[in-house]
């Protein structure tokens, strides 16, 4: 087989990816740069640059805001790894039953996140269709809805991306890592055993770079805890939007100085998940 | 070989299996089961379990609320991402896969592999917060500088997928056509496009899901007056909203991603098989 072979060296290589290059990053630094010199006091003020808005953040909804941040991402996180794991074997283990299954998923993941916080409203809320399966009477039903422990934001955030973390490790089992899950089924190892010994290790990778996607994905995003989240504390996403829409230009800057430290919570995750996957990986080599 | 311990023994695993696998399908289709059915019903007081009345009276009501031309909106967003963020994708994958294929990928790969994909690694509310007061103050309409940011955060994706199809393009065809006697445009036209086709098609649809879904970028460079089918689902969810509304709203965002991902798989099946 030909492969595309242009010339390497000569950079027409380079240039074939920049014009998408120059448009994710002109995007990315026109945003974070205004966003950077408004927080540091630009918008309100001329003179030099000042933290004020950064020191002016209520500094308790900021912490509870992180803490909430930190909290729904890792428990949507961990749920969709062992529901999208789960399913990935059984998946793999099983024929037709299991390609339905894999179909479901693939329909889930195109879903927008705030149609899927729709349904799970309208399923898990005190008047919604679980409360009328249980037949819950008036004030009965758990607030799963805008309660204290944010259930209905982490089963939104885990329904939608445990298929995606599903697909993900699906794509990333080789048939060849089956064919070694089969030789230890052979050899006598019952399906724990494999799944310690054999499926986890090799799957580790593809859990990583999926669960780094989850968290910093959800920990930056705004529609679900908005729509389905208690009104205090406020996740990061949520604090920082009220902030920026509010008519004073200081409060504004402040609303501003939160998106930033959504970006460095995002930003931080994204460095853990790749120092993990530098762990993770030597595991696929053969001792 | 057969020491297995009676506990793993094939009917029990089968079994266990079977239940897993109706408990996934569960999963993943409980929740739009309220959506189905608040979309039928005009009436569902609470504690029935089904409508007490069935109708489309939440259609209507949304019909009302503008719901056509907000998705002729989204409709429209979704269709010129896609149509910008596809060829620039393809272009990106072909240069990486290019750079992918050398024994060493040189320094230039990864600094643009890395920028690429830099719209994941940012949330996007908070790039388009910023991006709201440089629009105004170099004064970009606000709908440019929206498709703009929807174009980055399609870039990785169309980008991802075009790089697998290129690192799998046989350039043979190319060259028996061009030893036959055709040009550039006609190798291009009658070889490459038919062949890239299926990934395009993939690419183009990742692309358009990703402004057909959006609702924060919108709302926020949209200044509310930019309303979409989520701007409008959102409304009406937070607001008092009746459930019908909302579930016809949700119902419509979801056929046509669903319809679009049932014929792409099929094409994507289609150019794999060939």
């Amino acid at each position: 087989m030909h492969r595309d072979r242009g010339p390497v060296g000569s950079g027409t290589g380079m240039l074939l990816v920049l014009p998408a290059a120059l448009v994710t990053v002109g995007v990315t630094l026109g945003g974070l740069v205004p966003a950077v010199l408004e927080s540091l006091g630009s918008g309100t003020a001329s003179g030099p640059p000042t933290t004020a808005a950064f020191r002016a953040l209520d500094a308790s909804a900021l912490l509870d805001g992180l803490r909430v941040t930190l909290g729904v991402a890792a428990a949507s996180t961990a749920a969709a790894l062992v529901v999208g794991y789960t399913g990935a074997v059984l998946v793999q283990r099983s024929r037709s039953g299991g390609r339905l299954v894999a179909a479901l998923a693939a329909g889930v993941v195109p879903v927008p996140h705030l149609v899927g916080a729709a349904a799970v409203g309208l399923l898990l809320s005190d008047a919604g269709l679980a409360a009328r399966v249980v037949g819950a009477g008036p004030g009965e039903f758990p607030p799963l809805v805008a309660g204290p422990w944010w259930v209905a934001v982490v089963l939104e955030y885990a329904w939608k991306e445990s298929a995606f973390v599903l697909l993900v490790v699906l794509a990333a089992t080789a048939a060849a890592d089956r064919e070694l899950d089969e030789a230890g089924a052979v050899l006598g190892a019952g399906p724990w055993r494999r799944l310690r010994g054999i499926g986890l290790p090799l799957a580790a990778p593809a859990l990583v770079v999926s669960g780094t996607v989850v968290f910093a994905y959800v920990a930056g995003a705004y529609e679900v805890a908005w729509l389905l989240g208690r009104t205090y504390p406020e996740p990061l996403p949520v604090l920082a939007f009220r902030l920026f829409g509010d008519v004073d230009l200081a409060v504004r800057a402040q609303g501003l100085a939160v998106a930033l430290v959504t970006v460095a919570v995002c930003a931080t995750a994204l460095a853990v998940g790749a120092a993990l996957l530098r762990r993770a990986a030597p595991s696929r080599e053969p001792a | 070989m057969s020491r297995r311990p009676r506990r793993d023994g094939p009917v029990r695993t089968v079994l266990v299996r079977r239940v897993g696998l109706v408990l996934l399908a569960l999963w993943w289709t409980l929740p739009l089961v309220p959506v189905a059915l608040w979309a039928v019903a005009d009436r569902w007081s609470y504690p029935s379990l089904l409508p007490d009345v069935w109708g489309t009276g939440g259609w209507a009501a949304a019909w009302d609320d503008g719901a056509g031309a907000a998705a002729l909106r989204s409709a429209a967003l979704g269709l010129a991402v896609a149509a910008i963020a596809t060829p620039l994708g393809a272009l990106a994958g072909q240069g990486l896969a290019r750079a992918e294929r050398t024994a060493a990928p040189p320094r230039w790969a990864v600094v643009l592999a890395t920028a690429v994909v830099l719209p994941v690694a940012v949330p996007s509310f908070a790039t388009v917060l910023g991006l709201t007061s440089l629009a105004l103050r170099l004064h970009v309409p606000a709908v440019v500088a929206l498709v703009a940011v929807l174009v980055a955060v399609a870039l990785p994706y169309t980008t991802w997928v075009m790089q697998a199809r290129w690192a799998g393009y046989d350039c043979g065809y190319e060259d028996a056509a061009r030893t036959l006697g055709a040009d550039r445009v006609t190798v291009l036209r009658r070889v490459r496009l038919p062949a890239l086709a299926p990934g395009l098609a993939v690419a183009a649809f990742l692309a358009f899901l990703v402004a057909w879904g959006d609702y924060v970028a919108t709302l926020v460079l949209g200044g509310g007056r930019f309303l979409t089918l989520q701007q409008l689902l959102g409304a009406t969810a937070a607001g008092s909203g009746s459930e019908p509304v909302v579930a016809a709203l949700a119902v419509t965002t979801l056929a046509p991603a669903l319809l679009l991902l049932a014929v792409v798989s099929r094409l994507d099946r289609a150019g794999a098989a060939s």
